[in-house]
C-alpha cells in the first residue's frame, strides 16, 4: 500500500529535510543560534511550498495517508505560522541557554511542529497517530525546559505525560476497534457493515473522539491543561494552547467531515460544548496567574469553536476560519506581549498583580494586550468580535438555542475576567518595577506590532468572500445544495 | 462626496492627532496637553462645520434620508457600511456635539495626567456614538455600539474618583451582557429573513419588512429591549447608572448623562417601535409601567442621596422614565414628547454634571453635607446651577417641561391612571431639586469651607449658550418637534429591492 504512493505535501518533506540538517549540523558544532536560524529557515521555506506536494494526485479512491485540499493547507499555514511567531518570543532566553540546551530546545520545537503538520495532513490512522505522538513526545520536552523553578517544569512534564499517554491509549483502543470493524485505515468514522453489531463503531468512534477531546482540552478532559502550562515556559504554554489545538481540531474537522452529524455525536458533543464553555469560562475567574488564565479562556475558546463545527451550512466555513485565525493572532499576541514583560524562566511577571500599572510604565505593550484581550473577549475592532458574530451567526442559523444562550453567558463571564486584566492594568502603580522586565526587545516588539496589525485589519477589513475551504465528503448529495446556497449568499 | 463616512470618522482620527500631539514631548508639559486640547477643539469645530454642511446643504439623490451612504463590506455575509440620516439622528448628533463644547471649555483641560489618552478616548466615544446614531446596517449598529464602551470604560476607570474601577467594572458588564441579547436578536431576525426569502442580509430596511409571527417578534424585540434598557436605563437594570456617573471624571459623566443614555433611547424609537411596530404595542403595557416605576422610583432615591452626583444620576433615571413612557405610549405626541424630553435632558443634566464637577474640583467634595452657602462666594456658578436645577425639575418655559408636558398628555390618552401617577412623581422632582439647591447654593456657608474662584466669564459664555438652548426648546419647541421625527419605515428606500 505505501510502496507505490508516493504522494506526500511539501512542507512536511522540508520540515523532515530541515529537522535532518539541523541535527547534522548539531553533529558537527553545538551552537543555539545556528540552530534557530536553521529552524526559522525552516519553517519559512515550509510556509512557502504549503500549498504544493510531490507525487501523484491523491486518489479519490483507494487509501492515501496524506491529504492536500484547501482546509489543511489553510491550517496548515495558520501552525507554521504560529510556530514561527512562537520561535520568535523564545528565541533570546534560548540564545542565552547556551549551546548545550538551545539547541535541543529548537530540534524538539521543529519535530512537535512536524507532528502538528503529520495530523493536519493525515488521510489515514497511520499518519495522524504518529503525527500525534511526535507531538506528545516532543511537547513533554519542551515542558520541561524550564530552569527556574526546574521541579515545576518536570512536575508539569510529568503530568502530561500520564494524561497523553492515557489519552493516547484510548484513542489507540478506538483506532483498533475502528480498523476491526471496517479493515480500512482510513481516517473516517468507521460505519457498520455486515453483521456487524452497530454498537462496534458506535464504541469506537466515542473512544476516539474521547482522545481528541483529551488533546483538545474539552471540558471533562482540561484538567491537565491549566497545571502545564503553569508550569512550562511562556512560548511552550503559547505552542500547546496554538499550535497543537489548531493542529487537533484540523484532524477533527477533517475526521468527523463538516456535515450533519450522527445523532449520538450530536448529543455528545452538545452536552461537551455546554460543559467546555461554562467550565473554561468559571474556572478562569479565579485564577490570578496569567498562564492558567490563559488555559482556562483556551478551553473556553475550544466550546466557541466547536459550536461552529456542530453547525454546517451556510456560515459554518467562514465563522471556523476566521475563529482560528482570531483565536491564534490574539492569543499569541497575549503571549509574546507576555514573554516581552515577564524575565526569562522565572515565576516572576505571569502573576496578574504585577500587571499592575502597565499603562504607565510600558504604555505600548499595555495598549496591544489591552486589544488582544478585548479580541478574545470579542469587542470590536479586534478580530475575535468578527469570529464571535459568525459563531453566534452559525448558531442561531441552526437554531441551537441552548448552546447560542450557553455562548452568551461564557462570554459576560469571560469578559469580566479579561476586563480585570485590563483593569488591573490601568490601576496606579503601586511598585513601580518590582517583577517587570524592563530591557526592550526588538524582536518581540516587531511580532507585537505585526499581530496586532492582524488583528486590527483582520477585524475592521475581513477577507472579502470567504470561500469553504472545510473538507466535504464529495459523495453526499447535500454538498452540492451546499454550493448553490453557497453562491445565492455571495450574490 | 458624501459627508456621512467623514462625519464618524472624523473625530476618531482627530483624537489620534490629539494623542500624538500629547506625546510628542517625551515628558509631558502643559504646552503639549495645551496641544492635544487645542487639536480636540480643532476637530469639534470641524465637525460642527461638517455638520452644517449636512443639515442645510442639499443632497440630490439621498431620497427620504436627509443623507445616505452605502459600502459593501463584507458581502458573503450581506453586511455593507450603510449610514443613513434622519431628523431623529440628526438632532442627536447635534445634541452630542453641542454638549462636547462646554465638556471641553469647562472640564477636560483640567487633566493633567495623560491628557492626550484622555481627548482620544473622549472622541473616539464620540465617533462610537454618532456612528450608532447613523448605522442603519444591523451588524454595523451592533459594532458601533460595542465600540463606544471601550473608550468610555477606560475614561471611568483610569480618570474617575475613589471608585473608579468597581464602577467601570459593573457599566461594561452591564452593557455589553445586555449587548450580546441583542446579538441574538439580531441574528435571529436575520437567520428569520434569510429562511423566508433566502437572502442573507443585515440592511434595516430589508429586514424591516420580514414577515414574524407573533411569538418570535415579541421574543426578538424583548432581546433589543433588555440592550436598550440597560442603557436607558429602565429601572430594575438601572443599577450600573449611579456608580458610574458617579465615578466617572466630569467630561465622561457628562458623556454618559448627554449621550449615551440617548442612544438607548434612540435605540428604543429605531428598533423597538418602528421595527416591531405590533410586538411593541403589545408589549407597551410592560414598557410604560416599568417608564412610571422608574419616574417614581428614581425621583425617591434622588431624595435621599447627599453625594451630588448621585444625586444627579437618579434623577437621570427618573427623567428616562418619561422617555420610555413616551416612546411606548404608541402616538405621535409621545414619541415627540420624548424626544423633546431627550433633548432638554441631555443638555440640563449635562450642564448639572459640569456644575458638579467644577464644585468638586474647588472644594474637593460631592457631599452636601459639606456643601452649603456657595452663593455669595460664587454667584456665577450658582446662577447656572440653580438655573439647570430649575430646569430639571419641569419649569414651564424650560425645555424638560415640554417633553414632559407632551409625554403626559399621550400618556392620558392611552391610561388616565398611569398619567396620573407619572404626573405625582414630579412632586419627589421639585422636591429633590430644590433641596439640592437649598442646601448647596442658598444656606448659610459651612464653617472651615474655602470656595474656590468663580466660574470665569468664557466658560459662564458656555454654559449661556446652554441655557438659551434650554430656553429656546421650552418656549418655541415646535420645529424641533416637527424636524427630530424618525422617517418612518413605510417612506423608507435603500437596501436589496429599493435599489437592484
Amino acid at each position: 500500500m505505501i510502496g507505490h504512493d508516493v504522494f506526500l505535501p511539501a512542507p512536511l518533506l522540508v520540515l523532515s529535510f530541515g529537522i535532518m540538517i539541523v541535527l547534522a549540523a548539531t553533529a558537527c558544532r553545538r551552537s543555539a543560534g545556528r540552530s534557530l536560524l536553521g529552524g526559522m529557515v525552516t519553517l519559512l521555506l515550509a510556509l512557502a511550498v504549503v500549498g504544493l506536494h510531490t507525487g501523484g494526485v491523491s486518489g479519490s479512491e483507494g487509501d492515501t495517508l496524506f491529504i492536500q485540499d484547501r482546509w489543511t493547507t489553510y491550517t496548515a499555514a495558520l501552525s507554521l505560522f504560529s510556530s514561527m511567531c512562537i520561535l520568535l518570543m523564545s528565541w533570546r532566553d534560548t540564545a542565552h541557554e547556551g549551546a548545550g540546551t538551545g539547541d535541543e530546545y529548537v530540534l524538539l520545537f521543529m519535530l512537535g511542529t512536524l507532528g502538528a503538520l503529520a495530523m493536519v495532513f493525515s488521510a489515514n490512522y497511520m499518519p495522524f497517530f504518529m503525527g500525534l505522538e511526535l507531538l506528545g513526545v516532543s511537547l513533554m520536552g519542551l515542558v520541561a525546559f524550564r530552569r527556574r523553578p526546574a521541579t515545576a517544569g518536570h512536575e508539569a512534564a510529568m503530568k502530561y505525560l500520564i494524561l497523553s499517554g492515557v489519552s493516547s491509549a484510548i484513542l489507540l483502543f478506538g483506532i483498533g476497534l475502528a480498523y476491526g470493524v471496517t479493515g480500512s485505515l482510513r481516517f473516517a468514522p468507521p460505519v457498520a457493515t455486515g453483521d456487524i453489531p452497530a454498537a462496534l463503531p458506535m464504541a469506537a468512534t466515542v473512544m476516539i473522539l474521547v482522545g481528541m477531546f483529551f488533546k483538545l482540552s474539552a471540558v471533562p478532559f482540561h484538567m491537565w491543561l491549566p497545571d502545564v502550562m503553569e508550569g512550562a515556559r511562556v512560548p511552550v504554554a503559547a505552542f500547546l494552547a496554538v499550535v497543537s489545538k489548531i493542529a487537533i481540531f484540523s484532524s477533527l474537522v477533517r475526521y468527523f467531515g463538516a456535515e450533519e452529524q450522527p445523532p449520538f455525536l450530536n448529543d455528545i458533543l452538545y452536552a461537551v460544548i455546554v460543559l467546555t464553555i461554562l467550565g473554561g469560562n468559571l474556572l478562569a475567574l479565579r485564577q490570578t496567574s496569567l498562564p492558567r488564565l490563559m488555559a482556562c479562556s483556551s478551553i473556553a475558546h475550544v466550546g466557541y469553536l466547536l459550536i461552529a463545527f456542530l453547525c454546517p451550512g451556510l456560515l459554518q466555513a467562514g465563522a471556523i476560519t476566521i475563529y482560528l485565525a482570531a483565536y491564534s493572532a490574539s492569543t499569541l499576541g497575549v503571549f509574546a506581549i507576555m514573554t516581552a514583560f515577564a524575565p526569562p524562566d522565572g515565576p516572576e511577571g505571569t502573576v496578574i498583580a504585577q500587571w499592575t500599572g502597565l499603562f504607565s510604565s510600558r504604555p505600548f505593550l499595555a495598549s496591544a494586550m489591552t486589544l488582544m484581550l478585548l479580541s478574545l473577549a470579542g469587542i470590536p475592532p479586534g478580530i475575535g468580535f468578527l469570529a464571535k458574530f459568525q459563531i453566534a451567526a452559525t448558531g442561531v442559523a441552526h437554531q441551537r438555542d441552548l448552546l447560542v444562550c450557553v455562548l452568551v453567558i461564557g462570554s459576560i463571564i469571560g469578559l469580566y475576567y479579561y476586563l480585570n486584566i485590563i483593569r488591573v492594568m490601568l490601576a496606579a502603580p503601586l511598585f513601580p518595577s518590582a517583577g517587570q522586565n524592563r530591557d526592550s526587545r526588538p524582536e518581540l516588539t516587531a511580532l507585537v506590532i505585526v499581530l496586532t496589525i492582524i488583528v486590527v485589519i483582520g477585524g475592521l477589513f475581513p477577507v472579502r468572500a470567504i470561500h469553504p475551504i472545510l473538507p466535504m465528503h464529495p459523495a453526499l448529495p447535500e454538498t452540492r445544495d451546499e454550493t448553490v446556497h453557497w453562491r445565492a449568499g455571495l450574490r | 462626496m458624501n459627508a456621512l463616512p467623514a462625519l464618524v470618522l472624523l473625530p476618531i482620527l482627530g483624537g489620534g492627532v490629539a494623542w500624538v500631539a500629547g506625546r510628542i514631548r517625551p515628558v509631558p508639559t502643559p504646552a503639549s496637553r495645551d496641544a492635544a486640547w487645542w487639536v480636540v477643539l480643532a476637530t469639534l469645530v470641524m465637525e460642527t462645520l461638517l455638520l452644517a454642511l449636512v443639515t442645510f446643504g442639499h443632497q440630490p439623490h439621498a431620497g427620504p434620508w436627509l443623507a445616505h451612504f452605502s459600502m459593501p463590506w463584507l458581502p458573503a455575509m450581506g453586511i455593507a457600511v450603510r449610514l443613513d440620516m434622519d431628523g431623529l439622528s440628526l438632532s442627536l448628533i447635534w445634541l452630542s456635539l453641542v454638549l462636547c463644547f462646554p465638556c471641553v471649555f469647562l472640564s477636560t483641560r483640567q487633566v493633567t495626567v495623560n491628557a492626550g489618552a484622555f481627548h482620544f478616548l473622549f472622541l473616539a466615544t464620540l465617533t462610537g456614538v454618532i456612528g450608532t446614531f447613523l448605522a442603519t446596517d444591523l451588524f454595523l449598529f451592533f459594532f458601533f455600539w460595542e465600540l463606544m464602551l471601550v473608550p468610555m470604560f477606560v475614561l471611568i476607570a483610569t480618570w474617575g474618583h475613589e471608585d473608579r474601577q468597581r464602577a467601570a467594572m459593573t457599566f461594561f458588564m452591564f452593557t455589553q451582557g445586555s449587548g450580546l441579547l441583542m446579538l441574538v436578536s439580531i441574528l435571529g431576525l436575520v437567520m428569520a429573513h434569510y429562511r423566508t426569502t433566502g437572502v442573507l442580509t443585515f440592511d434595516y430596511v430589508t429586514l424591516s419588512r420580514t414577515p414574524l409571527s407573533p411569538a418570535l417578534s415579541m421574543l426578538l424585540m424583548v432581546g433589543f429591549f433588555m440592550a436598550f434598557a440597560v442603557k436607558l436605563p429602565v429601572v430594575p437594570v438601572h443599577v450600573w447608572l449611579p456608580a458610574a456617573h458617579t465615578q466617572a471624571p466630569t467630561a465622561a459623566s457628562v458623556l454618559l448623562a448627554g449621550i449615551l443614555l440617548k442612544t438607548g433611547g434612540y435605540g428604543m424609537i429605531r428598533f423597538n417601535v418602528m421595527l416591531f411596530p405590533d410586538a411593541a404595542s403589545r408589549f407597551a403595557p410592560i414598557a410604560m409601567g416599568l417608564g412610571v416605576a422608574g419616574i417614581l422610583y428614581g425621583a425617591w432615591l434622588s431624595f435621599a442621596q447627599d453625594d451630588v452626583k448621585r444625586l444627579i444620576a437618579y434623577s437621570s433615571v427618573s427623567h428616562m422614565g418619561f422617555v420610555l413612557l413616551g416612546i411606548f405610549c404608541g402616538s405621535r405626541m409621545g414619541m415627540q414628547g420624548a424626544i423633546m424630553q431627550m433633548l432638554a435632558h441631555g443638555l440640563s443634566t449635562a450642564a448639572l454634571f459640569l456644575i458638579a464637577g467644577a464644585i468638586q474640583d474647588r472644594l474637593h467634595t460631592r457631599d452636601m453635607r459639606r456643601i452649603g452657602g456657595l452663593w455669595a462666594a460664587m454667584p456665577r456658578l450658582s446662577s447656572a446651577g440653580v438655573f439647570f436645577a430649575v430646569a430639571a425639575l419641569g419649569m414651564p418655559g424650560l425645555g424638560n417641561f415640554t417633553g414632559e408636558f407632551l409625554v403626559l398628555l399621550a400618556a392620558w390618552h392611552v391610561s388616565p391612571p398611569l398619567a396620573t401617577v407619572a404626573a405625582a412623581g414630579l412632586v419627589p422632582a421639585a422636591m429633590y431639586a430644590l433641596r439640592m439647591v437649598n442646601r448647596i447654593f442658598l444656606a448659610a456657608p459651612r464653617a472651615g469651607l474655602r470656595p474656590g474662584p468663580d466660574l470665569p466669564a468664557r466658560q459662564m459664555a458656555v454654559l449661556a449658550c446652554v441655557m438659551a438652548l434650554v430656553v429656546m426648546l421650552g418656549l418655541y419647541p415646535q420645529p424641533f418637534m416637527t424636524f427630530s421625527l424618525p422617517l418612518p419605515v413605510a417612506d423608507m428606500t435603500g437596501g436589496e429591492d429599493g435599489a437592484p
